[in-house]
């Protein structure tokens, strides 16, 4: 069972400044599962994505205690945060591809990895494309403006971009909440199909995509983590009261 | 009621004055101006220029019916004021291969004037008497020709002007660029940095006589580069680096976080993301950073009297002797103060003008062309 546990959380701190936003998390994360974080605004769920590839560390005046592993090595101190980033990719809220070509998008990553020949970084760019489920879409346009397609397009040119590099794991923090329902859709699809090769985490707003989707959930309140369980449980049979507060509409 | 109405007349007074003003100004400018420009102004040098020249003259049968033809040089001369000009070169003359005193082959052009014969002067010559001379000598083989190649031109100015811009951006846009890479991307917030970022806001109110006389000791004297481009374009670069430093840092803080966030969690490292994504996505701001810094070069005078001379030549080394140079604000400044010359001027100030004018056409453009893409 071990072996299944891609992330091993313990009792992770994070400040901002003098404000924890993040209070003792701990937390198993699947290996070849889809986890959910919900919750409302600020509660923390998306302060704790980040910290899984180490993006917090771009912003001033963190501060960060407690331990996360992955694959047993603690990403904090046994690993270079460029490797981390290589194999924890993310896609954003806001779908923001580069201002270059469709190509020149994915292949950004394989470029500053070094692949520098052409005929791989096509392969490359054509197996990511396809992996995302847009290649039939753009294949006649890979050299157009990759602002130029529609929103829902530039997410999945997006979630290319990151399987470019082959990532182990997709951090994806309220990728569809930009969107509109056809391209959500799309995208959730695309998730599920994404995890039988890749450990995939999800922050969203929206609850019925978090059940639709995930394997297991994860409810996030004030920096701390309410209630950590199967889908089905948290949505139909939640232990806390808060959980079911939350999910029934009562607030948030 | 009165009120407003003496409110709207003082509006129309006071902006038709400030129309009028710039309208006369520019008038006057292009009225003064305009008639001295030419193809001539425009390619000549700056000072007549005279050369002895042996010339192995044609002694041939070859005759022209027009008077104005010289079969000895196959050339058509015409008579004035106090020499002969040459208005017209037929193939093969020997005066396309005219050596001068140094033996260097120096190539007699149309335009260029007669002023002596050997040692006679033809100015009082008449246009037989110059063309029977030119025929005696011609059996004699090599004859010395006095040429003046006439001046009046701006050419040595124009060149000097671009090899100042061209210098002074060479020096100032990387260091200016990085700089502000440095600023918005790397220095942690704090004192230092309001510190630096206050002395770069101070820097760029400092009137340019003041960075002129700051060349002037350090780089012309202390460094002893001497009145050069060299010293010039290193006192211009100083000068606009304040400009370049907060273009750029403008257009580099209005980049989307996102792009960085990207390219970062792909696993770039923070100067990959700065090269690739970062700078090449400020390069319309840079462009016009650039384009505004040309403007000021090619305005600035008085930094650049002290250090790089008034000189109406086109330089030839960086620092030293041959590298003072004037450009065309600084000769404008010269012709003004030392010789008066209003209507020359006044050339050359249209000149500026339309150069300026040019400059920010194409600023507009650059910023229309990459802010409206979608």
């Amino acid at each position: 069972m071990t072996n299944n546990v891609k992330f091993q959380v313990h009792d992770l701190d994070l400040y901002y400044g003098d404000f924890q936003a993040l209070k003792k998390i701990n937390m198993e994360i699947l290996k070849n599962q889809i986890t959910a974080f919900i919750g409302p605004s600020g509660c923390g769920k998306s302060t704790f994505l980040k910290t899984i590839n180490r993006m917090n560390d771009l912003v001033e005046g963190v501060r960060i205690d407690g331990q996360i592993h992955m694959d047993g090595i603690d990403i904090y101190k046994d690993i270079d945060v460029i490797n981390l980033r290589s194999r924890v990719g993310m896609v954003f809220q806001q779908p923001n591809p580069f201002p270059m070509s469709i190509y020149d998008n994915v292949a950004y990553g394989p470029r500053i990895h070094g692949i520098k020949k052409k005929s791989q970084l096509d392969e490359i760019v054509e197996k990511s494309l396809r992996q995302a489920a847009i290649w039939d879409e753009v294949k006649d346009k890979l050299k157009k403006n990759a602002q130029a397609v529609s929103g829902g397009q530039q997410q999945r040119i997006c979630i290319a971009r990151t399987l470019a590099v082959e990532p182990e794991v997709i951090l994806m923090d309220e990728p569809t909440s930009a969107l509109d329902p056809i391209s959500t859709l799309k995208i959730e699809d695309l998730a599920e199909e994404l995890k039988d090769k890749y450990t995939i985490i999800i922050v969203t707003h929206n609850m019925q995509q978090a059940s639709r989707i995930s394997d297991k959930t994860a409810f996030f309140l004030h920096g701390e983590v309410v209630e950590y369980g199967e889908t089905s449980q948290i949505f139909n049979n939640p232990k806390e009261q808060k959980t079911e507060d939350y999910i029934t509409g009562r607030f948030g | 009621m009165i009120k407003d109405a003496i409110g709207k007349i003082a509006l129309y007074v006071a902006s038709s004055l400030s129309v009028m003003t710039l309208v006369i100004i520019i008038g006057f400018v292009f009225v003064k101006g305009l008639p001295g420009i030419n193809f001539d102004f425009l390619t000549r040098q700056w000072q007549d220029k005279t050369t002895f020249v042996n010339v192995t003259l044609q002694n041939t049968e070859d005759t022209d019916l027009s008077d104005s033809y010289i079969p000895s040089i196959r050339a058509y001369v015409e008579h004035s004021e106090e020499s002969f000009t040459i208005i017209k070169l037929k193939d093969g003359s020997s005066l396309e291969k005219a050596k001068n005193l140094k033996n260097e082959t120096y190539e007699v052009k149309k335009k260029d004037m007669i002023t002596k014969i050997d040692s006679t002067n033809v100015k009082d010559m008449s246009m037989e008497e110059f063309s029977e001379q030119m025929n005696s000598v011609a059996s004699q083989g090599i004859t010395r020709l006095k040429v003046t190649r006439p001046g009046g031109g701006i050419q040595p100015m124009l060149i000097s002007t671009l090899y100042i811009i061209l210098l002074s951006l060479a020096i100032a846009a990387p260091v200016g660029i990085l700089s502000a890479l440095y600023l918005t991307e790397y220095a942690k917030k704090g004192k230092i940095l309001g510190v630096i970022q206050f002395a770069i806001q101070m820097l760029a109110g400092i009137p340019s006589i003041i960075y002129g006389l700051f060349g002037m000791l350090v780089f012309v004297q202390l460094l002893k580069m001497q009145y050069s481009i060299l010293a010039g374009a290193l006192t211009l670069s100083i000068l606009l680096l304040p400009t370049i430093i907060s273009t750029t840092s403008e257009s580099l803080k209005a980049i989307p976080k996102g792009y960085r966030e990207s390219s970062l969690g792909l696993g770039a490292t923070k100067l990959q993301t700065n090269f690739r994504v970062v700078l090449p996505n400020a390069l319309p701001g840079i462009l016009v950073a650039i384009i505004l810094s040309i403007g000021r070069i090619v305005g600035e005078s008085a930094a650049l009297i002290w250090t790089a001379g008034t000189i109406a030549q086109v330089p030839s080394a960086l620092t030293g002797n041959t590298a003072s140079a004037a450009t065309l604000t600084t000769k404008l400044y010269q012709l003004l103060k030392e010789e008066g010359d209003v209507a020359s001027a006044c050339s050359i100030a249209v000149v500026i003008i339309v150069l300026i004018w040019i400059l920010n056409l194409l600023s507009k453009w650059i910023t229309k062309r990459f802010t409206v893409k979608e």
